[in-house]
């Protein structure tokens, strides 16, 4: 195998469509982390949209059915890593919901639900959507150089 | 994921998590949470060894949290990683359960 056909191989990540399946992330993150030189914050920014998305795809998109691709391909241009997660499922499109509020102040009340989506568009530098023929294309973008401030 | 426990003063048991709080760290302790929070008084979630923190983990934090205050008790949060505390506070969690730095500060306001 050539080194460009190596770092080819390296950069992409396939997953079946089933949540065991996410324990292959992290690691895949980790030497995506090391081989770009990534902050610590950014590699876990990384794994959190990345687990937030997949969860997302498998059991909304794929309604939990194994048998299913994803398929995650790492790339960079100037000083920002890109990941492209692609999927056969139907049309999903994952809207930025915005600023959480009211939710302070009510434990009793809070949802358990709904913060994937929001984290994703938290911690992520990027996120846009590509609708495909046959499923979806997210692009999630982080940067290489300093991790991103995050306000809270 | 692993998880184990230890009684502060009678009314508090200290919940230690080590480990990954992702979609299956939330799947190991999930049970074990819920039977905690239908049985302890009051319960500290020491953090301090979570590596990493989600969605679903934020919900193992959650649904404990609204059992105990139905029984009348208090969750809270005891020193998260930096990371950690980032999506505590980009869910607003960090600001409807407590979050401390100081184990006694935590014991203190939990009495």
């Amino acid at each position: 195998m050539s080194e460009t056909m190596l770092e080819e191989s390296q950069n992409r990540l396939q997953l079946d469509s089933q949540l065991s399946e996410l324990s292959r992330v992290p690691p895949w993150v980790e030497d995506l982390g090391v081989r770009h030189g990534l902050a610590a914050e950014t590699r876990y920014a990384i794994n959190l949209c990345l687990e937030e998305t997949l969860a997302n795809v498998i059991l909304h998109g794929y309604k939990g059915q194994p048998g299913h691709p994803i398929v995650i391909q790492a790339s960079c241009s100037g000083d920002s890593l890109f990941l492209a997660v692609e999927d056969k499922a139907p049309p999903f499109i994952p809207s930025d919901p915005g600023q959480r509020t009211g939710v302070a102040g009510s434990l009793g009340n809070m949802p358990l639900g709904g913060n994937g989506i929001h984290l994703i568009y938290r911690f992520a530098a990027s996120v846009d959507y590509q609708p495909l023929p046959d499923g979806n294309r997210l692009i999630l973008g982080f940067p290489t150089i300093a991790a991103k401030k995050i306000a809270v | 994921m692993t998880l184990s426990t230890e009684s502060i003063d009678g009314d508090i048991t200290r919940v230690m998590l080590d480990g990954r709080l992702d979609i299956q760290g939330a799947a190991a302790i999930d049970l074990k949470m819920n039977v905690l929070a239908g049985s302890a008084r009051n319960l500290l979630l020491d953090l301090t060894n979570v590596s990493f923190l989600g969605s679903m983990g934020l919900r193992s934090i959650v649904l404990p949290a609204q059992t105990v205050k139905r029984r009348g008790g208090k969750l809270a949060l005891l020193n998260p990683t930096p990371m950690v505390e980032e999506v505590l506070k980009a869910s607003n969690i960090g600001e409807i359960i407590p979050i401390y730095h100081d184990l006694d500060a935590a014991v203190a306001a939990l009495r």
